[in-house]
């Protein structure tokens, strides 16, 4: 039998340690083949756990692990636990989280692997650039990956001062060259494609950010020096084989920025700009922004917006995987819709001058743990748009969910 | 005939001023340095499901001046998500929720407080705690064990007015009908009274949604006024820290 000082050991720990996590199945089935993927239905296997504990009120260490599988070859079938997320493929066992986070009065430092977000807009975030994703199974529908980092907040009155600094570089996960989400060019039909990898940057990079509460408005100023997360592709021509060969690389860039939401006696403006300038030979100088209107009327939320940009410095051609600039120039726009406490729907759009992209989403809550969520996306367009060149990939998805 | 007008004339004011005295005794008497309570939550919708969630709830300050946080930590789901509310004394509160699945906190505008949260039958704005000049009362009846007093808020609201039930031996909120232009919006009874502290605190709180037919059944558990709290506590980056 446990002594009384052991229980209240037990008791006191339980009340320091949080957890929650979840596992998932997802399931993707394409009506139709792509030119470089001849797959119908691939299935995905998440496992993820986050947890923290609570050493004193000023101090906590959390964590976030995953581990999953696929049926595509997306994820890597080792079991190597990876610590940095920066590796082509998905790794199997990964630390998504683990950082440490110290709060004394109006300062807030955490350090470590962790997730920084900054913007207001939901459509798109151009200023927030602490956040790569992954787009290795979905350029609509992505995944944030954590960034190694020391994350300095000061919060006084309606102010608070966010300082960064990035010592590891962290990428945006691509699709993969044989796979449908890589849309090739015409140019590359039938030749042999070869994926060399990566080149990750040395340095590190920093940003800093000021954002003010007001009683009716909320605005940000930031600013970013480091690298951009999307890669650009080097292609060589190997004669011995005729193959070309991509290399990723990741050119400089730097960020000023802003943001803003006022909500009005009808609906909430918000809006979220940056204007981005690169010392990289060869890579484009450009002004992104983003407005929209929300709204939550009973039990719908909806959201309308325009996201546009500007190009202060053109360059002929680029290859490059930009879906942030790719949804650029479109008007997007989502509803959701409560039905009751267990179930809903959803809506997302994206209109451009060439192309198309509508989803849907229903969702069901069973008992306290199941959540089944099913969804169909239709995509068109031409070949020369962002979002028509996916035209193939429009998709029928059923994701499985027990959280815990 | 002309004296019995002169003397209705009269009572009415005299009756306004009463109203709101009687909830200024109320929000004295109600009156802690914070709060805080682990809810059970029972959801059961228009077509009889039952939901079951739960959240923890922490006030510091006290109505019309107070901060609080509510976090839920059940179903596992919706674990980490909380909300922010900011009161004012002199205007609507802010509030900002936040969600761990996006990993960003949104401000819910005024306009949007008429929404339910998150599932329940509270809009935001009932989990708001305004201030008693933030209304203007009226004091309609006298139901023996209880006052019924008609509430208008002088800023923005959902409601349009509301009537209010008063327990007089304690000046306990028992009873509240919630109205919009359309009528009978929502019935909040606060049930099961007990002394904390010297506080008169109802251990349970129902809301019946007229419109879409569904209650909440709120328990509150662990309640404690007067803790020792911080108000960096109750601040964004606060909200931020979900686990």
């Amino acid at each position: 039998m446990m002594d009384a000082g052991a229980l209240m050991l037990l008791a006191f720990l339980g009340q320091q340690f949080e957890q929650r996590g979840f596992i998932e199945n997802r399931t993707v089935a394409y009506p139709q083949t792509a030119p470089n993927d001849s797959a119908h239905v691939v299935d995905e296997m998440l496992l993820r756990e986050e947890a923290s504990y609570k050493f004193t009120p000023w101090f906590t260490l959390s964590g976030a692990f995953d581990a999953r599988t696929d049926s595509h070859r997306q994820t890597a079938r080792d079991g190597v636990v990876d610590a940095d997320d920066r590796s082509i493929l998905r790794p199997a066992l990964s630390l998504r989280r683990l950082s440490a986070t110290v709060h004394k009065g109006k300062v807030t430092a955490e350090i470590g692997r962790q997730f920084i977000r900054w913007g207001k807009t939901d459509i798109l975030n151009p200023t927030d650039r602490f956040a790569p994703k992954d787009y290795l199974s979905s350029v609509v529908d992505s995944d944030f990956l954590g960034v190694t980092a020391a994350r300095f907040t000061v919060e006084s009155g309606g102010n608070t001062v966010d300082l960064v600094w990035q010592p590891w570089f962290t990428p945006s996960r691509t699709p993969l060259l044989n796979q449908r989400w890589t849309a090739l060019p015409a140019e590359a039909a039938g030749l042999p494609l070869r994926d060399a990898g990566a080149v990750y940057p040395g340095g590190s990079q920093y940003g800093a950010r000021w954002n003010h509460v007001g009683s009716g408005y909320e605005y940000s100023l930031c600013f970013f020096d480091g690298r951009q997360n999307l890669p650009s592709f080097d292609a060589i021509f190997t004669p011995p084989d005729f193959s070309i060969q991509f290399t990723r690389t990741y050119p400089q860039l730097r960020l000023y920025g802003g943001d803003a939401a006022v909500p009005l006696p009808w609906l909430t403006i918000k809006g979220e700009a940056a204007y981005f300038t690169s010392s990289t030979p060869g890579a484009e100088e450009y002004a992104l922004y983003v407005i929209q209107l929300e709204r939550q009327v009973k039990e719908w939320s909806l959201v309308a917006g325009y996201a546009g940009s500007v190009v202060t410095r053109d360059v002929a051609s680029p290859l490059q995987f930009a879906p942030d600039r790719g949804f650029a120039k479109s008007f997007v726009g989502r509803a959701g819709f409560t039905i009751d406490a267990n179930r809903s729907l959803a809506m997302e759009t994206a209109v451009r001058a060439d192309g198309s992209f509508v989803r849907f989403e229903y969702s069901q809550l069973y008992g306290q743990h199941w959540r089944a969520t099913g969804g169909v996306a239709w995509i068109r367009g031409d070949m020369t748009d962002f979002l028509g060149e996916y035209r193939r990939n429009s998709y029928a998805s059923l994701a499985i969910r027990y959280s815990f | 005939m002309n004296k019995l007008f002169l003397v209705a004339a009269l009572m009415v004011p005299a009756f306004a001023q009463d109203a709101r005295q009687i909830m200024v005794d109320v929000q004295k008497r109600q009156h802690s340095d914070s709060q805080r309570y682990e809810g059970t939550l029972e959801v059961t919708s228009g077509n009889n499901q039952l939901t079951t969630k739960r959240w923890i709830y922490q006030r510091i300050g006290s109505f019309g001046n107070s901060k609080a946080i509510l976090r839920f930590t059940a179903p596992a789901e919706v674990k980490g998500v909380g909300l922010l509310i900011v009161n004012h004394p002199e205007r609507a509160s802010d509030q900002w929720m936040w969600r761990p699945a996006i990993g960003r906190d949104q401000r819910i505008a005024l306009q949007d407080r008429s929404t339910r949260f998150f599932g329940t039958d509270f809009s935001f704005e009932d989990l708001e705690e305004r201030d008693v000049d933030q209304y203007e009362y009226k004091l309609l009846a006298d139901e023996g064990a209880s006052w019924k007093i008609e509430s208008k808020p002088r800023k923005s609201s959902q409601y349009e007015y509301s009537y209010f039930w008063v327990q007089k031996e304690h000046y306990n909120l028992i009873k509240i009908e919630a109205y919009n232009k359309k009528g009978l919006m929502r019935v909040i009874d606060y049930k099961n009274h007990e002394s904390i502290k010297g506080i008169w605190t109802p251990r349970l709180t129902e809301v019946y949604d007229v419109t879409r037919k569904s209650r909440t059944i709120l328990k509150y558990e662990k309640l404690e006024y007067n803790l020792p709290m911080k108000d960096e506590d109750f601040t964004l980056q606060a909200l931020r820290r979900d686990l």
